[in-house]
């Protein structure tokens, strides 16, 4: 049987670049195959190629075995190709049904009106039949991140795709919306349809798919089997060299308290208190880390130490002065470096290059912009040795921020905050979206950081990434710490319990539903021993 | 190749055109309205009637207007007839250097509070507001200093007054926007009328000129004015007050592009969340660009006052409104607005000169001008328009990245 997707020898040149060099790739037909290769590797050119968005400027490609010349996405489509964009192409506000049947609708009255009926009774067909939970008649604007995910599949079913290409699919959900989209896939596959998805990310590669395919710089460097490989060896094959998982934590001395933190309320959004009386100190030298499920009250913790939200009550101290109501700008002034949880929203400006977002936070800074002047050859000069340290491709400090990948804006912003010079570093979900070999970079100078003496606040979901870097790492669950420990003293599944909300020594624990403790994200897997605990 | 992605690829070619390309597309569009705009004229001929002498015949047929001489007059008229040997500093085109100088003011005034992200539609109401503080400014000043000495005063002073009263009555919405969270597009508006409604009643109250029948204020004495210098002063233009403008333009660009302060604006305008995390503190950005935006709009009032009236009128024309066409046409860009006010004062100036030379009813000269402005604007629309679309205009390297904002898109809904 031919393969259901063969790219034979696909070279993709731009002006300047190769993203794709004389790459292979075969997918048997209902089987997951996972495209997977560090930020900039060329998965997307080379899944654009196959959708028609790009012409391969050699090279064929090859559907059950017939070669196929697509001229446009909407010649893939026919051939029953279909993708699924990291950015949803969702009409907001109309309902799934009429999004899914948009520009294909039934008709009637000779082609006049829409069969409104007919349309829902398709998709309503269609959704059973892969058993998928979707209100044909919700508001797209109304329903969950992983529904808009299910509905853009049902669009491209709709369509009558066979090969589903789905670009960094997991990127934008919550974990066990993760779950719920791998459950999907492994239905689909069941039911003989044929499936590509982009990610980076070791852990998700392995678990749901059947065979792995790794690029690297625009080359396929190997296809392994998903289940005879391990995270090291993919991640070996991705970087071109051997990837430390493990970090060599090491000890530093610790200083004198920079920052500290005395019994603080803060609200959210919406008027609730998401912190509840937190207090913590973090001496220079020290990694303070604090660990939980995503929602339990670390951004507004952060926002609040970081002066981009008020405390309602309680105190925060930085380098011996009272800052709880100081400004942004004068808690960056004071040596404070924030790297935040949203990079495109607040990390970076999208539509200015990096010569310019490479200022931001530093615009009233005396080396960069004497007097309210800016010197921007200084500041191009900045930005060139951010680019140049954090390998930020492409190595262009005029490219537009948006016109990054993720995972490069991330390294981008982490090389501005860190070389601010700082005495506290606040660095929330730091190598969120990077790459392996990114994620290894940053954490050493964070770790360099520490034997320079910076205090660090470092939150993260990744269990393993604050379990390893941290000196002392608090459990935060609904916006009180649980505890304190000593990470190299506890366990995962100490931890998972604690995230979970259990108290140390309490033998009742509060309700702890499924979503919660579940955050997979590569490379380590907590979640199946936490999972494992509680069962 | 379908057509939407034929669309699709122009509007890449398009965003990623160079500053010349820019500039050239400009001005193929220019004559492309032209064109479309003779044929306008044209048929508009056509379906008048007119004794046969006074017809022009083109292609054997005989039109009631000619569109050479609409645009000639339109054009060339507006510069004062620069190929005809008979060019006098003094005809229309210190009109149209007039209409050019206010509009670069106002168009400064709502570039500048665009470029926070604020629509200023207030530009007009600070200009009222300006206009009067200097005309009653500079005739209480008046009394103190005369002859050449007054005017190197005066006319600083009554350029500072309009910029700070115009400023103070800026500074308004921006207060209400920053700690009221009030729409500044409501209360810009709103001020708008109570400018025009209290002045008024002043000047057709306590500071009406007695002498006069029409509202208006005292005149200025002749050395409190614009120097008509060169211009010989027929049409109420001065290059000193042209040379603000140009300063004015400079000095913008040069505080958005080249300090903290612009930088602070620039990133409040487009993104303001990354804005507040880089220590820009929201709420005094927004008071202080209404605050300029009012100042810039209240400098274009004394220049009205003080070069065109020398008195204060009521009635001011809309040309605080105009700045708005003006800042879009120049895609916000301080030294666009320059050239979009010289293109607008043509056109404005060029308007007067086609209804004295030709029969051709102001509706149509009125539609001729508005497919010039629709023209020129539309490439720049477009390239707003093709910025937001992902994978349109995005570099080839960027292409070759991958799982970042640049997902290539849009082609699979294009049936």
């Amino acid at each position: 049987m031919a393969s259901a997707v063969h790219l034979d020898g696909i070279t993709k040149r731009f002006p300047g670049v190769v993203a794709n060099d004389n790459v292979d790739l075969e997918v048997e037909p209902g089987t997951v195959h996972a495209l997977l290769g560090e930020n900039g590797a060329g998965k997307t050119t080379l899944m654009n190629v196959l959708y028609g968005l790009y012409e391969p400027t050699s090279g064929t490609v090859r559907l059950d075995g017939e070669p196929q010349t697509f001229r446009s996405p909407r010649d893939a489509i026919d051939a029953g190709v279909g993708m699924i964009h990291q950015h949803f192409m969702l009409v907001d506000p109309m309902t799934v049904t009429e999004n899914i049947t948009l520009g294909n609708e039934p008709r009637k009255w000779g082609g006049l009106a829409v069969d409104r009926s007919a349309a829902r009774e398709a998709i309503v067909d269609l959704a059973d039949r892969y058993g998928f939970d979707v209100d044909p008649d919700a508001r797209v604007e109304d329903i969950s991140v992983g529904e808009q995910q299910r509905v853009e599949i049902l669009k491209a079913l709709y369509r009558g795709a066979d090969t589903l290409i789905l670009d960094e699919p997991t990127a934008v959900l919550t974990p066990q919306e993760v779950d719920e989209l791998f459950d999907v896939l492994e239905e689909l596959t069941a039911q003989g349809k044929t499936i590509i998805f982009i990610t980076h990310k070791l852990g998700e590669a392995m678990r749901a798919a059947d065979e792995i395919s790794v690029l690297r710089d625009g080359r396929k460097v190997g296809s392994v089997d998903a289940d005879g490989t391990t995270q090291e060896e993919l991640a070996e094959l991705m970087v071109g060299r051997e990837v430390l998982l493990d970090v060599d934590h090491g000890t530093a001395e610790t200083g004198d308290v920079v920052a500290s933190v005395s019994d603080i309320v803060v609200e959210d959004d919406r008027g609730v208190p998401a912190v509840n009386g937190v207090s913590f100190e973090i001496r220079g030298g020290e990694v303070f880390g604090i660990a939980g499920v995503d929602g339990n009250g670390q951004s507004e913790l952060v926002e609040a130490v970081t002066g981009l939200r008020t405390p309602d009550t309680g105190e925060i101290r930085f380098r011996g002065e009272d800052v709880t109501s100081a400004s942004r700008r004068d808690r960056i002034d004071a040596g404070m470096a924030y790297v935040p949880e949203d990079r495109q929203e607040r990390g970076l400006v999208m539509e200015f290059d990096l010569v310019e977002n490479g200022l931001l936070g530093s615009q009233h800074d005396p080396e960069l912009a004497a007097n309210g002047r800016i010197d921007w050859s200084k500041t191009r000069g900045h930005a060139d040795a951010i680019i140049d340290e954090y390998d930020v491709r492409p190595p262009d400090a005029d490219a537009e921020a948006h016109s990054l990948s993720g995972g490069n804006q991330q390294k981008f912003i982490v090389g501005r905050e860190f070389e601010r010079d700082p005495e506290l570093v606040v660095a929330s979900h730091p190598t969120r979206g990077v790459d392996v070999g990114s994620i290894e970079f940053i954490h050493e100078r964070l770790l360099e950081l520490r034997q320079q003496g910076v205090a660090i606040l470092l939150v993260s979901s990744k269990l393993e990434e604050v379990q390893g870097l941290s000196d002392r790492l608090a459990v935060v669950y609904e916006g009180e710490f649980i505890d304190v420990v000593d990470p190299d003293e506890t366990t995962e599944e100490e931890l998972g319990l604690l995230m979970a909300g259990e108290r140390p020594g309490d033998g009742g624990r509060p309700e702890a539903t499924e979503s919660e403790a579940t955050e997979r994200d590569e490379p380590a897997d907590l979640t199946d021993s936490a999972d494992g605990e509680r069962a | 190749m379908s057509a939407a992605d034929r669309a699709r690829k122009a509007l890449s070619r398009l965003v990623d055109a160079s500053a010349t390309e820019r500039i050239l597309i400009s001005t193929a569009a220019l004559v492309l309205s032209v064109l479309i705009g003779a044929v306008l004229v044209l048929v508009a001929g056509r379906m008048t009637t007119c004794t046969a002498g006074e017809a022009v015949y083109y292609f054997g047929t005989g039109f009631c207007y000619d569109p050479v001489v609409v645009f000639d007059r339109l054009f060339l008229g507006a510069l004062g007839d620069p190929l005809s040997g008979s060019w006098s500093p003094n005809g229309q085109f210190a009109v149209t250097l007039r209409e050019t100088t206010l509009l670069i003011f106002t168009g400064l005034s709502v570039a500048l509070a665009f470029r926070t992200g604020i629509f200023n539609i207030g530009t007009q109401g600070q200009m009222v507001v300006g206009a009067l503080a200097t005309a009653l400014g500079v005739l209480w000043a008046s009394s103190l200093v005369s002859g050449v000495v007054g005017t190197v005063v005066l006319i600083p002073f009554g350029l500072l007054v309009g910029g700070v009263f115009g400023g103070l009555y800026g500074a308004v919405p921006g207060l209400l926007k920053a700690y009221a969270d009030a729409n500044e597009v409501i209360t810009t508006i709103m001020l708008n009328f109570i400018a025009t409604g209290v002045a008024l009643y002043l000047v057709s109250g306590v500071f009406k000129d007695p002498e006069s029948a029409a509202n208006q204020t005292v005149p200025l004495p002749e050395f409190a004015q614009f120097p008509a210098l060169l211009f010989g002063g027929r049409q109420d233009f001065s290059l000193v007050a042209l040379a603000f403008g140009l300063l004015a333009i400079g000095g913008l660009y040069y505080v958005l592009e080249h300090t903290a302060f612009g930088y602070d604006i620039r990133t409040s305008g487009v993104q303001p969340e990354a804005a507040e995390y880089g220590g820009v503190d929201a709420k005094r950005t927004v008071v202080a660009s209404l605050t300029l935006s009012g100042a810039l709009g209240g400098i274009a009032g004394a220049m009205y006052v003080m070069m065109v009236l020398g008195t204060f009128q009521t009635g001011i024309p809309s040309y605080g409104f105009d700045g708005i066409t003006v800042s879009i046409l120049a895609g916000n860009n301080p030294l666009g607005v320059g050239v979009a006010a010289l293109l607008f004062g043509v056109l404005k100036s060029g308007t007067t000169v086609v209804q004295f030379a030709t029969d051709v009813p102001p509706q149509l000269v009125g539609v001729l001008r508005g497919l010039i402005i629709l023209f020129v604007a539309m490439p720049e629309f477009f390239r707003l328009l093709g910025r937001g679309l992902p994978g349109a205009g995005s570099k080839p390297e960027a292409v070759a990245t991958d799982g970042g904002t640049v997902t290539e898109s849009g082609g699979e809904t294009d049936e």
